[in-house]
């Protein structure tokens, strides 16, 4: 893979001043004098007047409330905003570490144009006005050759509003994506909406407070430092809840587990199945509760009779007992025992169908709408800005939505085409698969895509076959990179637009579905660094340079915030003196639709449908079923991957203060294999994997916390980003060893644990 | 009054919150973090326990690294170990005395947690507190932090059999008070530290006459060198001269091999 450091020539004159707006280049801002200081006496707090502004955190895309504090035009110190839900006042480690993000010297500083070969990341530093000139007249060029429809819009992070799901509705694009979805989320949203007529959303609805029980299958807590999880979950086990973990790996939380299971990868379908068989069989599931709220119940039962734990024993490598045992546990709690819906549930393959044996076992024990099981959460009520109507509805879905889902018909473009990813053939329905975008922009099948539109997604290190991404990237007609950081895929963009962090801007308003519903503010605490612009600015410029005048006819951001927040009795200002929160009343529990007269369940029945119709209607099994996953070749192991608690996917391997704590991922291996191979902890070897391709070099952390058939990393490092001081080349990337992916037919998720791996020495 | 940390090592799940936190806002240089989270295993694979060692200053009552600190840098106050930067003079004593090995040189000076006196002194409560997702941590009058940590271990002594608290008693007592779901050492921690008054004697009267040019260290017997050797004590005492040109005289090179 092209090794490749961004190689700029500098512009003189760096303050452009667009007209109307306020983008003084503050120079070498405040970070890097913060960087320099040692230990500053007096502390910052008593060296003037501390300012606090509202936020919310972007180092990951949980969205903690923060408040932001800031001496001298100076962003100092970010705590948890108090009154926020998600945050109450606390922040995990890459929270704390926002001033460090900003701050970080590699940062894109100002608009670019490619002068050297794709790839090469050789540009020239321009103005905004030629960066958006020549962006505009790139895309407009594709729209009049191809249609709108082939610009790609790709996006993640809190700010892809703008460009993901505000301008590629208004532009019209079917073929916006977001890695949260395909790449993480959709088969669990996609069994939930088939189970239950709704997604599981953003912040999963579980009641916490008065749970007495906690299964997570595959999800590591506190290694997955999402915060607020972070904290519900030690409440939790503190107040004595029980804690089940399933998973190949002895992770911080299976430390602090009741029960481990150390299952087999790959088996956990036969594991939910023998749960079910279990609660039926034993007579331990809430017939009362079924009865009333679900369908399928005999079909269920039918289906699970011969899934005894006997049964799923040798294929998961639990034993019987652990099996019956912990289902036993669970019942004995229900319906204050929850399987915990977890993210990055992209695995196998067939995933949407193991996320519904989740919900089927979650149902037997009657968790939805009871305390202590799941809440219905429910989204703020909040006007859009009044703007036409869209030239695509629903762009790339979100994390969860399919877009126009309420029609059932995929949206067509103006020019007439759907989306070019496959779903209807290659798989049923769900947003929009990003990693399904690739091979058409190389075949030009279903139709060509000629440009793409990167916001802050690490291309190069977040989709599976990095190579395919490369040859796509190649064939493009046009590439614009918006990020703040200099990443691998940067190189590969003909343009440039440097963004001014979370920090530095305002931003669209976030609206929290939740059991009490809220919406979150961004204020700037300090103007945009260097000669960066906020994500709305660029939406907002270039939508007006393309004719999209009538979507962008606020004139300020803070005209834009105040009209939205009208509608809830607010604005900026007070919502602000507010405390940067609005909260609004929620309807969690099933008494409260009860006393409604309602159904909280948006299927077709208005019940939880075990047995699915709409999966059998489309020749898919009505109620999941065990297929074996494919196996280690000899000599090989399954590569797995996940978190550690100071990095977020592939965005803060360069930053400084996480960097500092933890600067390369370890490979780790259970310690018995590592010795057979000759290897101890903190050797230094590389990985290959079944295609030949190799990524490295990683040091060895032979352990007894892992199972003998796989081995484990973060994701995230090995990057090729040589503008990157701190991250390039540090560790190995789990993304540079996915050479396959295995597409769930269902929702078009990309399961991504199907490749295998070896130690070798040298690269 | 004393006032002390509790650091519920049954809640921490080490997601070093607090060590970002407390770099954050006492703005340490970015290569300096006063907490440490190292990860222990017990038992091998499936029968494991494990859990994290939250490596931080403990706050010795009688604390060996004041009483080796030639400048004062290091004092007790409010039953918390302070350091005070300006005074150091980056002789590293503490660094090679201290029983828990905390102190670490940093910019040639000592640096350790100094129980966040300036935020707690403007009316704040710690960078690491206030922030611990797990509320881990807390943070208050020495005794009631202890009848907290009693009631705790009291009450998951289902879950933990083992459980414990540790810091009431060692060296003199701890300004940070521990709630263990087991023994001491399975994380690595010392159950008994040495104990500060013999070791500072032997520094005093051996260690410290040694470094100044003294060449009579053969003589210290092998207790005080268990806690010196550990770290290869001479070679560490010719960075600290060298990193300190104007302090005292250069040692024996004869003693190099000792
Ligand atoms: S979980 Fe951490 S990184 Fe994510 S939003 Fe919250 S504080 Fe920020
Ligand atoms: S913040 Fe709290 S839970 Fe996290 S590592 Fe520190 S003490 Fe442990
Ligand atoms: S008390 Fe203050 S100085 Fe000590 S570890 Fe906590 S945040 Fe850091």
């Amino acid at each position: 893979m092209a090794r490749v450091k961004l190689d700029i020539t500098r512009r003189q004159f760096l303050a452009t001043g667009l007209a109307g707006t306020a983008l003084l280049g503050t120079g070498m801002g405040p970070g890097r004098s913060n960087l320099a200081m040692r230990y500053p006496d007096p502390p910052w707090f008593a060296t003037g007047e501390v300012v606090t502004t509202y936020n919310y955190c972007d180092m990951c895309p949980w969205r903690c409330g923060i408040a932001v504090q800031s001496v001298d035009g100076k962003v100092i110190k970010i705590d948890g905003n108090i009154l926020d839900p998600k945050s109450r006042g606390k922040l995990c480690g890459r929270g704390q570490a926002g001033v460090s993000f900003m701050n970080d010297p590699d940062r894109l500083q100002s608009p670019m144009i490619r002068t050297g070969e794709r790839g090469e990341g050789k540009f020239r530093e321009v103005t905004w006005e030629e960066a958006l000139d020549y962006t505009a007249e790139k895309i407009l060029a594709i729209k009049d050759t191809y249609g709108p429809e082939a610009l790609a819009i790709f996006g993640h992070t809190t700010g892809d509003f703008w460009f993901t799901d505000y301008f590629a509705q208004a532009w019209g694009t079917p073929n916006a994506a977001k890695p949260s979805s395909s790449l993480c989320l959709s088969p669990r949203d996609e069994a939930s909406k088939l189970t239950f007529g709704f997604p599981v959303g953003g912040h999963e609805p579980m009641d916490w407070d008065e749970m007495e029980c906690i299964t997570l299958i595959g999800s590591h807590i506190g290694e997955d430092s999402r915060n607020t999880v972070m904290q519900d979950f030690v409440e939790a086990r503190a107040r004595g809840a029980q804690v089940i973990v399933v998973d190949p790996r002895f992770s911080s939380a299976a430390a602090k587990a009741d029960y481990w299971l150390p299952i087999k990868p790959g088996t956990d379908t036969a594991l939910l199945l023998a749960w079910a068989n279990v609660l039926i069989t034993e007579n331990r599931f809430d017939r009362a509760y079924l009865d009333e709220w679900a369908t399928g119940l005999d079909e269920l039962t039918a289906h699970v009779r011969e899934f005894t734990p006997e049964w799923a024993a040798p294929i998961t490598d639990l034993s019987a007992e652990q099996i019956r045992a912990t289902a036993r546990v669970m019942s004995d709690r229900s319906p204050r025992a929850v399987i915990m819906p977890g993210r990055h549930v992209v695995w196998y393959g067939n995933d949407t169908q193991r996320m519904r044996a989740e919900f089927l076992v979650n149902s037997l024990l009657g968790v939805y709408g009871r305390h202590g099981g799941m809440y219905f959460n429910k989204s703020p009520f909040l006007e859009a800005y009044p703007h036409p109507p869209f030239a695509v509805t629903g762009s790339s879905g979100g994390c969860s939505a399919e877009p126009g889902e309420e029609s059932d018909v995929l949206p067509l473009g103006p020019t007439g085409k759907a989306r070019a990813d496959g779903a209807r053939e290659a798989f049923l329905r769900g947003p929009t698969a990003m990693q399904e975008l690739i091979d058409p922009m190389i075949t030009d099948d279903p139709y060509r895509i000629a440009g793409l539109v990167v916001y802050g997604v690490n291309l190069l290190n977040s989709i599976p076959i990095p190579n395919r991404t490369i040859e796509a990237l190649k064939k493009l007609d046009f590439v614009l990179a918006v990020d703040v950081l200099p990443q691998e895929h940067v190189a590969w963009a003909d343009v440039v637009f440097p963004e001014a962090t979370y920090l530095e801007r305002y931003d669209e308003l976030s609206p929290i579905a939740h059991k009490t519903p809220y919406i979150q503010m961004r204020e700037p605490a300090v103007p945009p660094m260097y000669d960066t612009m906020p994500g709305w600015m660029m939406a907002r410029e270039l939508g007006l340079r393309v004719g999209l005048d009538a979507f962008f006819k606020w004139e300020t951001i803070e005209e834009y915030l105040d009209t939205r927040l009208r509608s809830v009795g607010s604005n900026l200002e007070k919502m602000h003196d507010d405390g940067g929160v609005i909260i609004q009343e929620g309807k969690p529990y099933l008494e409260d639709f009860v006393a409604d007269g309602e159904t909280p369940f948006h299927t077709a029945s208005g019940k939880i449908q075990l047995a699915s119709e709409d999966l059998a209607g489309a020749g898919f099994d009505a109620i999941p079923v065990y297929e074996p996953t494919e196996e280690p070749p000899e000599g090989y192991y399954r590569l797995l991957y996940g978190r550690v608690p100071v990095h977020t996917f592939a965005k803060t391997q360069n930053t400084p203060a996480l960097s500092a704590v933890y600067p390369e991922n370890e490979l780790w291996i259970n310690e018995d294999e590592a010795t057979a191979l000759g290897y101890v902890t903190g050797d230094r070897v590389w990985l290959e994997n079944d295609n030949g391709d190799r990524s490295g070099p990683i040091a060895v952390k032979a352990t007894q916390r892992i199972r003998k058939d796989a081995v484990f990393m973060a994701h995230g490092f090995g990057q090729n980003a040589e503008g990157l001081t701190n991250a390039n080349g540090r560790g190995a990337s789990d993304t540079k060893l996915m050479s396959r992916y295995k597409l769930d037919p269902i929702s078009g998720g990309g399961g991504m644990r199907v490749n295998f791996v070896r130690l070798v020495e040298g690269g | 009054m004393a006032s002390a940390f509790l650091l519920d090592m049954t809640r921490c799940i080490g997601c070093e919150a607090c060590v970002l936190a407390c770099k954050a806002g006492n703005q340490l240089p970015v290569d300096t973090q006063y907490i440490e989270l190292i990860e222990h295993t017990s038992g091998t694979f499936p029968d494991l326990t494990g859990g994290f060692q939250n490596h931080r200053c403990y706050h010795c009552a009688d604390a060996t690294c004041v009483a080796v600190c030639p400048t004062g840098a290091l004092f007790k106050e409010d039953g918390l170990t302070r350091l005070d930067r300006d005074a150091c003079s980056g002789c590293g004593y503490c660094v090679q005395s201290c029983p828990y090995e905390v102190p670490v040189m940093s910019d040639g000076r000592s640096s350790k947690c100094d129980g966040c006196a300036a935020n707690v002194g403007a009316g704040g409560s710690p960078w690491c507190v206030t922030t611990c997702p797990a509320k881990a941590l807390e943070f208050g009058v020495r005794d009631a932090i202890l009848a907290k940590a009693k009631e705790r271990v009291a009450a998951i002594k289902d879950r933990y059999p083992k459980a414990q608290i540790y810091g009431e008693t060692q060296a003199g007592g701890l300004g940070l008070i521990l709630v263990l779901p087991d023994d001491p050492e399975t994380l690595d921690i010392p159950a008994d530290p040495p104990d500060a008054p013999a070791v500072v004697d032997l520094w005093k009267h051996v260690v410290q006459p040694v470094s100044m040019g003294a060449t009579v260290l053969a003589a210290a017997g092998a207790g005080v060198l268990g806690i010196i050797a550990r770290r290869n004590h001479m070679a560490e005492l010719r960075e600290v001269e060298e990193t300190e040109k104007a302090g005292v005289s250069s040692g024996d090179p004869d003693t190099e091999d000792v």
